[in-house]
C-alpha cells in the first residue's frame, strides 16, 4: 500500500517538479561493511525474527526513542529506535523505503558485492559504475563542477570522460605555492598546466593522471573561492559524527556551486561480526551509534537544503554492499547477508515501504534471505524519474519501476 | 644482456624506494643477479646508522608508557626507517606483507601492528607455510578477523573467509579462472581454526613477548572436510596448522602469490595466455622451492619480464614511495626528532601526516583487503595532497628542527651553468629518464622566466628560488607519479 504525499498530491508534485529550475540534486550515502538491515527495518510481529534473535531483536514495546516516540510504521515493521530523525521525515511523507533489496547469486565477499553495486553489473563487477556512465551521458562537456565525493573516489563514479573529485578537506584544496616568492607563482601554474596538458598514450596511467591533475587545479580554485561564501542557520552534529561532517561539506558545495548536482558521501563501520550492541543493552554500542550518525545527519543536511530553497530539488539515496545474516551469532554479532532494505529520502518521495519482507523460514543454503527487489530497480527508477535519462542505457537492460517516485 | 644505470635505477625504485645517483652506481657495477642477491640479503648490509638514529630517537622499553609508544610513535619509527635503512629491500617487503595482510590500528592497538610489523620481518621471506602460520597465530590477525570469537559450536567465519580470498588463493584461480573454495570450506575453514587465542606476557621485562595457545574446551574437534570433490579434498580432525598446509600446497596459491607480487612490485597482470603463462613460471618457481619467498622474488626480481618495456613505469607510486622516493634522491634530510624522555615536541611524524592525506596511513589500511593501488591512489584531492608535499619538501628551509628539508647546497651539487644541463641533471636525480623535449623546454623556460612573465635568462645562482621550484615542478609532472 501506498500512501500518498499529504503536503505535495502527486498530481501537484509532478507540475511542481516541471515548472521548478531543471535543478536535479542527487546524494548518496554509503554505509560501508554490511549494514544490519533486519535490525533497520525491523519486521517485528515475525516470530521467526524473535527466535533468530533472542538478544539483538526488538519486540514491539521496545520500538520507541529516548523520547518514548513511537518507531513503528505500520502493522508490519517498525523502525530501529536510534532512527528517530528519520522516522519524523518518514511521518512528513519524505522517506520511501524498499525492503527486500538484493541481487541474484549474492556474494559475501564485501569487495565484490560493493563493486556489483557500484557497476550495476553482478555479473561482471568491472569497468565504469553507474553513476560514472549517468555523468559520462548527462553532465559531460558541463563546465564547473558537476559532481563530488566526499573523501575517497568511489567505483560507481568512474567514467569514461568526467572525472570526479574526491575533497577531504576543502581547506588543503589548492595548489600551494613557495610563500617566499608568491611573484613566481604564475611562472609555477604556467609550467604545470603546460606539462600536464599533453597528449598521452590512450588509456595510459599518464594521461589518467595529467587528466586529474589539471581538474585537480582548476577545480580547486573554483571551489575554494565558492565554499568561503556557506552560510547557513543549521547547527551539523557534532564530531565524531563522521557523516555529518561529510554532509556539510556536500552541502556546502550544493548550495554555493549551482552546477554541483551529483554529491557522494560514506560512513563505514558497519561489518559488525561481534559486539554490535552494548553487552546485552541494544540501545547503545556499534550499530545504534552508527545509525544514530546516520539519522542525525541526514536530518540536519535535509534542514540546511531546505533552509537554501533546494529541499524539493535533492533526492538521497542509501545503501549498503549486503545485509547481515538473520540468526544472531554467539558474540552478539551478525556475519555476512544477502538483502537489506535501502532508503530513499527526500520531498520528491512518494512515502511508504515499498518491496517485501523475504521469508525468515525460506532461506538459501546459508541460512541467508532470497531477494524481492533488484537493487538495479531503485537505481533504475531514480535514473528514469529524477535524473532524466534512459535508465536501460546505463544499467544495460530493463528493470521495473519501484514507485517511489509515483 | 648489459645492466645500464636505468635498470639499476628502476631495480632500487622497486626493491626499494628509490636512491640518489651513487647508491644507483653502486648497484650498477655489481650487474643483475649481483644487484638482486645484494639487496635481498639485505642481513649483510651493514644498517649501524639507522640502528644509531632509533636509539637515540625511540624508546621502546615499555610500551604501556604512552608517552613513547603509540599510534604516532610507531609511524615516526617506520618513515624514519623507509627513509634511512641501508637495507632498502626489508622496508618494501614488510610494506608488502603489511598490505597483503591488512590488519589495522583502527581496531588493533598499536603494540600488536608493531609486534605484527616485526613478524613480518622475521619471517618475510621465508617459507610461506611459516609466514602464514605465524600471522594467522599473531595477536593483530586474531583480533582484527575475530578469531577470538571463533568458537566450537558458534563459528566465526571472519577469518576462514579472508585465509582463502585474500590472504592464499583468492576467490578464483587466475589461470584457470575456476572457483579456490566454496561457503561451505569458508565454514569448514573456521572450524578447524576455533579456539585459537593469545596470552600476553606474564613478565615485564619482556613486554613483545605475546604467545599463542589453543584454548581446547573452545576448539572444534570434529571431523571436518575441506575442497570436497577436488583434487584438494581432505578430510578428518583438522587443525588450522594442517589447514595452511594444505592451502600452501595448492598451486593457486603460488599463482596468487605471484598475481600480488607484480601487482606491487613489477606490472598488473591480466588475464591474457602470456600473462597466465607468466603466472604459472613463478609459481613453477614457488612449488619447486619448497614455498620459499626469498626464491620466488629473486626469479621475479631477476627476471626479463622485470626489466621488460612494459614493466619500466607500470605502476603509479604509492604515497610513501612518492614521499620517500623524493627525498632520498634528492639528499633532503629526514630529522625524526628524539623521544626519549618521553616529550613529543621534539619530534617530527610529518611524513605519515603526508602519506595520510595521500589516503596511505601506515599502519592503518582501509580494511582486510589493503590499499587499493596505481589508480586507487589518484583522485584530485590526493593529486592535490602529492604536489602539496612536494611544495613543501622544496620549500622547507629550516635544517635544524626535527622535519624535513633541503638546503641550497644540495640543491646546488646539481645545479649547472647552464639551463639545459640543469633541468637534465636534476630529471635524471630524479630518475625521470626519456620525458619528452617539450617537458624540458617547458622547465627550461620556466627558469629562465621572471616574476612579470618575461624570459629574461637563466640565473645559476638563485637556487634559492628557481632550482626549489623546479623540483616542485618536476614532482608534479605526470612521469614523476609512476614507478
Amino acid at each position: 500500500m501506498v500512501s500518498l504525499s499529504l503536503l505535495m498530491p502527486k498530481v501537484l508534485l509532478t507540475d511542481a517538479r516541471a515548472q521548478s529550475t531543471n535543478r536535479r540534486i542527487f546524494v548518496v550515502i554509503q554505509l560501508g561493511g554490511g549494514n544490519d538491515g533486519l535490525n533497520t527495518l525491523i519486521p517485528y510481529t515475525d516470530s521467526t525474527y524473535h527466535s533468530k534473535r533472542p538478544t539483538l531483536g526488538f519486540h514491539d514495546t521496545e520500538l520507541v526513542d529516548a523520547q518514548s516516540k513511537s518507531m513503528i510504521l505500520n502493522s508490519q515493521f517498525g523502525l530501529h529506535p536510534a532512527l528517530t530523525q528519520l522516522k519524523d521525515l518518514y511521518d512528513q511523507n519524505r522517506v520511501a523505503i524498499i525492503n527486500g533489496v538484493g541481487y541474484p547469486n549474492p556474494n559475501l565477499s564485501h569487495f565484490t558485492s560493493m563493486d556489483i553495486w557500484h557497476t550495476a553489473n553482478p555479473t561482471n563487477p568491472t569497468g565504469t559504475g553507474w553513476l560514472g556512465r549517468y555523468a559520462d551521458e548527462k553532465l559531460a562537456g558541463q563546465s564547473g563542477l558537476v559532481a563530488a565525493s566526499i573523501g575517497t573516489l568511489p567505483k560507481s563514479l568512474y567514467g569514461d570522460q568526467v572525472v570526479v573529485p574526491s575533497i577531504s578537506s576543502f581547506q588543503n584544496y589548492t595548489y600551494q605555492t613557495d610563500g617566499r616568492f608568491t611573484g613566481d607563482r604564475n611562472n609555477q601554474i604556467n609550467t604545470f598546466n603546460a606539462n600536464n596538458n599533453r597528449v598521452f598514450d590512450a588509456g595510459s596511467f599518464a594521461e589518467t593522471i595529467a587528466e586529474m591533475s589539471v581538474g585537480a587545479v582548476a577545480g580547486a580554485a573554483q571551489v575554494q573561492a565558492a565554499v568561503a561564501t556557506y552560510t547557513s542557520p543549521v547547527t551539523y552534529p557534532a564530531a565524531p559524527n563522521p557523516l555529518s561532517a561529510a554532509l556539510r561539506m556536500a552541502a556546502q558545495i550544493i548550495t554555493t556551486l549551482p552546477q554541483a548536482n551529483l554529491l557522494y558521501v560514506q560512513m563505514g563501520g558497519f561489518d559488525n561480526h561481534s559486539a554490535q550492541i552494548q553487552g546485552t543493552n541494544k540501545l547503545a554500542g556499534t550499530h545504534f551509534t552508527l545509525l544514530r550518525y546516520l539519522s542525525e545527519a541526514v536530518k540536519a543536511f535535509y534542514d540546511d537544503l531546505a533552509a537554501h530553497g533546494l529541499a524539493d530539488k535533492t533526492l538521497i539515496m542509501e545503501w549498503s554492499e549486503f545485509g547481515r545474516r538473520p540468526n544472531e551469532n554467539a558474540s552478539f554479532g551478525t556475519d555476512h547477508g544477502t538483502t537489506s532494505q535501502m532508503m530513499v529520502i527526500g520531498d520528491p518521495v512518494v512515502k511508504g515501504v515499498y518491496g517485501e519482507q523475504p521469508s525468515l523460514t525460506d532461506l538459501d543454503q546459508a541460512g541467508n534471505m532470497k531477494m524481492k527487489v533488484d537493487f538495479r530497480e531503485v537505481y533504475a527508477t531514480i535514473l528514469n524519474k529524477w535524473l532524466g535519462v534512459d535508465a536501460q542505457e546505463v544499467l544495460g537492460g530493463s528493470f521495473d519501476d519501484v514507485g517511489f517516485l509515483g | 644482456m648489459a645492466f645500464t644505470n636505468e635498470d639499476a635505477a628502476h631495480l632500487l625504485r622497486r626493491m626499494g624506494f628509490g636512491g640518489n645517483l651513487d647508491e644507483i652506481s653502486d648497484l650498477e657495477a655489481r650487474g643483475k643477479e649481483g644487484a638482486v642477491d645484494y639487496l635481498l640479503n639485505y642481513q649483510s648490509i651493514n644498517n649501524q646508522p639507522l640502528d644509531d638514529l632509533l636509539a637515540a630517537s625511540f624508546n621502546f622499553a615499555d610500551p604501556r608508557d604512552n608517552n613513547r609508544f603509540n599510534q604516532g610513535e610507531i609511524r615516526r619509527w617506520w618513515m624514519t626507517r623507509m627513509v634511512h635503512s641501508r637495507r632498502q629491500f626489508e622496508e618494501k617487503m614488510t610494506l608488502f606483507w603489511h598490505n597483503h595482510f591488512a590488519t589495522a590500528l583502527s581496531q588493533v592497538q598499536e603494540i600488536y601492528m608493531y609486534i605484527q610489523n616485526l613478524k613480518f620481518r622475521q619471517y618475510g621471506l621465508s617459507r610461506f607455510d611459516d609466514l602464514l602460520l605465524a600471522v594467522s597465530q599473531d595477536a593483530a590477525m586474531l583480533i582484527w578477523l575475530n578469531g577470538l570469537q571463533n568458537v566450537a559450536g558458534s563459528p566465526n567465519e571472519n577469518f576462514g573467509r579472508e585465509l582463502q580470498e585474500l590472504f592464499s588463493m583468492g576467490i578464483l584461480d587466475p589461470v584457470t579462472g575456476q572457483a579456490n573454495y566454496t561457503e561451505d570450506d569458508v565454514k569448514q575453514v573456521a572450524r578447524a581454526f576455533t579456539g585459537w587465542k593469545f596470552r600476553n606476557p606474564r613478565q615485564a621485562g619482556d613486554p613483545y613477548n605475546v604467545e599463542w595457545f589453543v584454548q581446547n574446551n573452545q576448539h572444534d574437534n570434529g571431523n571436518k572436510t575441506i575442497y570436497a570433490g577436488t583434487p584438494y579434498q581432505v578430510s578428518g580432525n583438522l587443525s588450522g596448522q594442517d589447514v595452511i598446509t594444505v592451502i600452501c600446497n595448492r598451486p593457486q596459491t603460488g599463482r596468487f602469490l605471484t598475481k600480488r607480487l607484480f601487482d606491487f612490485f613489477g606490472y598488473p597482470l591480466t588475464s591474457s595466455s602470456e600473462d597466465k603463462a607468466t603466472i604459472d613460471k613463478f609459481a613453477s618457481v614457488y612449488a619447486s622451492n619448497n614455498h620459499s619467498i626469498k626464491e620466488l622474488v629473486r626469479a621475479i626480481f631477476t627476471s626479463s619480464e622485470f626489466f621488460s618495456e612494459r614493466a619500466r613505469y607500470a605502476l603509479v607510486k604509492q604515497p610513501v614511495e612518492y614521499i620517500v622516493g623524493a627525498i632520498r634522491m634528492l639528499g633532503a634530510d629526514y630529522r625524526p626528532g628524539a623521544n626519549i624522555s618521553g616529550d613529543r615536541n621534539q619530534t617530527s611524524n610529518v611524513l605519515a601526516g603526508f602519506s595520510r592525506n595521500m589516503t596511505q596511513d601506515i599502519f592503518n589500511p582501509p580494511d582486510v583487503a589493503g590499499w587499493d593501488l596505481h589508480l586507487g591512489w589518484t583522485n584530485t584531492a590526493t593529486m592535490l595532497e602529492r604536489f602539496n608535499f612536494a611544495n613543501s619538501l622544496v620549500t622547507s628551509r629550516n635544517h635544524t628542527n626535527p622535519g624535513v628539508s633541503i638546503t641550497n647546497d644540495q640543491l646546488g651539487k646539481y645545479t649547472k651553468s647552464k639551463s639545459k644541463k640543469t633541468v637534465n641533471k636534476f630529471l635524471d636525480v630524479m630518475n625521470l629518464f626519456g620525458v619528452p623535449k617539450q617537458v624540458k623546454t617547458n622547465l627550461r623556460n620556466y627558469l629562465e622566466t621572471n616574476d612579470q612573465g618575461v624570459k629574461v635568462g637563466y640565473n645559476r645562482d638563485d637556487i634559492d628560488k628557481k632550482i626549489r621550484g623546479l623540483v616542485h615542478q618536476i614532482m608534479c609532472l605526470p612521469e614523476f607519479e609512476l614507478n
